[in-house]
């Protein structure tokens, strides 16, 4: 009798052994959303931290850059349309980190108001995937036969233990081959990402769809001036509704490049104000033309230009960019990859966008940049840095000096180039003209 | 007897088939053909894992003979829009070139365009 209650004993021991990761983590875990903001007379960065566990807390950080004014911004929380919690955050007269927490209770589509800024975002649901349930479901049943057919071999039916011996044998032959084969299983797009988010497909991340392409129309971009804002409406080239299904790329819903009549440059990130509206303030606004291009990513995949131009009445005289960088540049002929690289003096530039700078490059220019044929924006990337986080925020200063660019201009010309990188928290813009030679009689292939 | 030693014979096959079906492969780095009009160029890279790589290359014409003259070789990852400085490489002996220090730090498919003179071909690379 002592025997088999040992035996028993050292059955459960192990049942409760293999059932113990069944309570391993779930299957998505989110990240960081970092969203470039032109908020009013701001420039901010709003960093929405992974949601650990809902409901509960959600982290909200406000990067400030030099020049922001003082002053207090409202967070807010929303699902379905209703405000779930609020909170202030005083941005102090130094650029920098300034944070607020916020609650959710429920995973599912939400957006987080910044003033009149609204950011769309998802709040994941912890779901285990169904192989995750095959593999701890079989082990556990494996565990729970194992158990039932000692006990008839404990009380003398041998014959019976049978039975529950070959479900031993079959649990554990379907969690192995799904621990196996999970590695090979493509995970699903998060909601968000190809499909709409919505409360249901959040909450069950691993239905499939019979959908297989899952790209969308253009956009049309039509500008406009209201007050001191330039206000973008976006709507589909094929419907003709708001365009309201922008993702975070590159760390903005909508890079907007901008050149003023006197030849600035303005990289601005409009804020949605509206479905399908989104609005960026033009400081200094000078009277004339103003050319512009949005870079945009819309839900299902692929990035598109829309370019612009419009006419604006403003009043501020032109002041000249004046930021210095060594510039080290060879450039070869039209098609073949030239290289810029813009030397900072020191190692303490920070990421801007998720990149350590950015180029962006117009021309070639005969008359208006609003009429040159090439508009570019090229990116220096974060080098890989042992000691250093992977996607680092700006809080790293730890970057640089140099910030090599390669890009092939593709026809001979003039061009009009800008740098951009981050120190201090300011944006430093690098204004230079770059003449590309004619290509001598390269094969066309 | 015969009967245990048939089922240790059976156990035995089907571990090694388990075995070769989920051992782990690693890809080889294989040399990569390409050919223009005039010539044949075969890239053999040191590595097919991100990092620091550095490229085999053979340049020859058609029938077989050396190439003359340097190459150059772009890297690029289009699926990131990124491309990086170009390099030139000198024959290490007649229609071989040493091409060393390709910082190549993303995992992904790479595009690398190689040419020489006015003869130029896209290589595509994997790497993990
Ligand atoms: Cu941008």
């Amino acid at each position: 009798m002592k025997r088999s209650v040992s035996i028993l004993l050292l059955t459960l021991g192990a049942i409760l052994g293999i059932a113990g990761p069944a309570l391993a983590d779930g299957a998505q875990a989110g990240a960081d959303v970092h969203v470039a903001q032109t908020l009013g007379d701001r420039d901010l960065t709003v960093i929405i931290r992974r949601v650990a566990e809902v409901p509960g807390p959600v982290h909200v950080d406000v990067v400030t850059h030099a020049g922001s004014p003082a002053g207090e911004i409202t967070l807010t929380a929303r699902a379905a349309g209703a405000a779930t919690s609020t909170t202030k955050v005083v941005l102090g007269e130094k650029p920098g980190f300034h944070s607020g927490v916020l609650r959710i209770d429920r995973p599912g589509p939400w957006e987080l108001a910044v003033d009149e800024a609204t950011i769309p975002f998802v709040v994941p649901a912890l779901v285990p995937s169904p192989w995750e349930n095959a593999t701890y479901g079989g082990f556990i049943a494996a565990g729970v036969l194992l158990f039932v057919a000692l006990l008839l071999a404990v009380f003398g039916r041998p014959g019976l233990a049978l039975v529950p011996t070959a479900g031993v044998i079959a649990a554990v032959a379907v969690a192995a081959t799904a621990a196996l084969l999970s590695p090979s299983i493509p995970p699903l797009a998060p909601p968000g990402t190809q499909l709409d988010p919505t409360f249901d497909n959040v909450n069950d991340p691993y239905q499939r769809t019979s959908i297989v392409d899952f790209s969308r129309p253009p956009v049309n971009l039509v500008p406009g001036v209201r007050g001191d804002d330039l206000v973008l409406s976006l709507t589909d080239g094929s419907s003709g509704r708001p365009v309201d299904d922008l993702l975070v790329h590159d760390s903005a819903f909508i890079h907007l490049v901008v050149v003023s009549p006197s030849g600035n440059l303005l990289h601005l990130h409009p804020i949605r104000t509206a479905p399908g509206e989104y609005r960026a303030r033009l400081k200094a606004a000078e009277r004339g033309t103003y050319a512009l291009a949005a870079e945009i990513a819309r839900r299902g995949g692929g990035v598109q230009l829309l370019r612009s131009s419009i006419e604006v009445s403003g009043t501020s005289a032109a002041r000249p960019q004046d930021g210095k960088a060594a510039l080290a540049t060879e450039i070869r002929e039209a098609g073949r990859p030239s290289t810029i690289t813009a030397g900072f003096g020191e190692r303490d530039l920070q990421p801007w966008l998720g990149m350590l700078g950015h180029m962006i490059v117009i021309g070639p220019v005969t008359d208006s940049p609003a009429k040159a044929p090439i508009w570019a924006h090229v990116h220096s990337m974060i080098p890989p840095t042992p000691g250093l986080p992977d996607k680092p925020d700006e809080s790293v200063a730890a970057y640089g000096p140099d910030v090599p660019f390669t890009y092939s201009f593709p026809l001979p010309g003039k061009y009009f180039v800008w740098i951009q990188a981050e120190r201090n928290y300011e944006i430093v813009t690098v204004p230079t003209v770059v003449d590309v030679p004619a290509a001598k009689g390269v094969s066309e292939k | 007897m015969k009967r245990s030693a048939l089922v240790l014979l059976a156990a035995v096959i089907a571990l090694a088939g388990v075995l070769v079906v989920v051992w782990p492969r690693t890809v080889e780095a294989q040399p990569q053909l390409a050919e223009s009009a005039q010539l044949r160029f075969v890239l053999t890279p040191a590595s097919t894992k991100s990092g620091r790589n550095s490229f085999d290359l053979r340049v020859t014409d058609r029938s077989g003979h050396p190439a003359q003259g340097a190459v150059t070789v772009e890297p690029a990852m289009p699926q990131m829009g990124h491309a990086l400085a170009p390099i030139t490489a000198g024959p290490a002996e007649p229609g071989r070139y040493e091409v060393g220090d390709v910082d190549l730090l993303m995992a992904g498919q790479w595009e690398i365009t190689v040419s020489l003179n006015a003869e130029r071909v896209v290589i595509p690379l994997l790497l993990t």
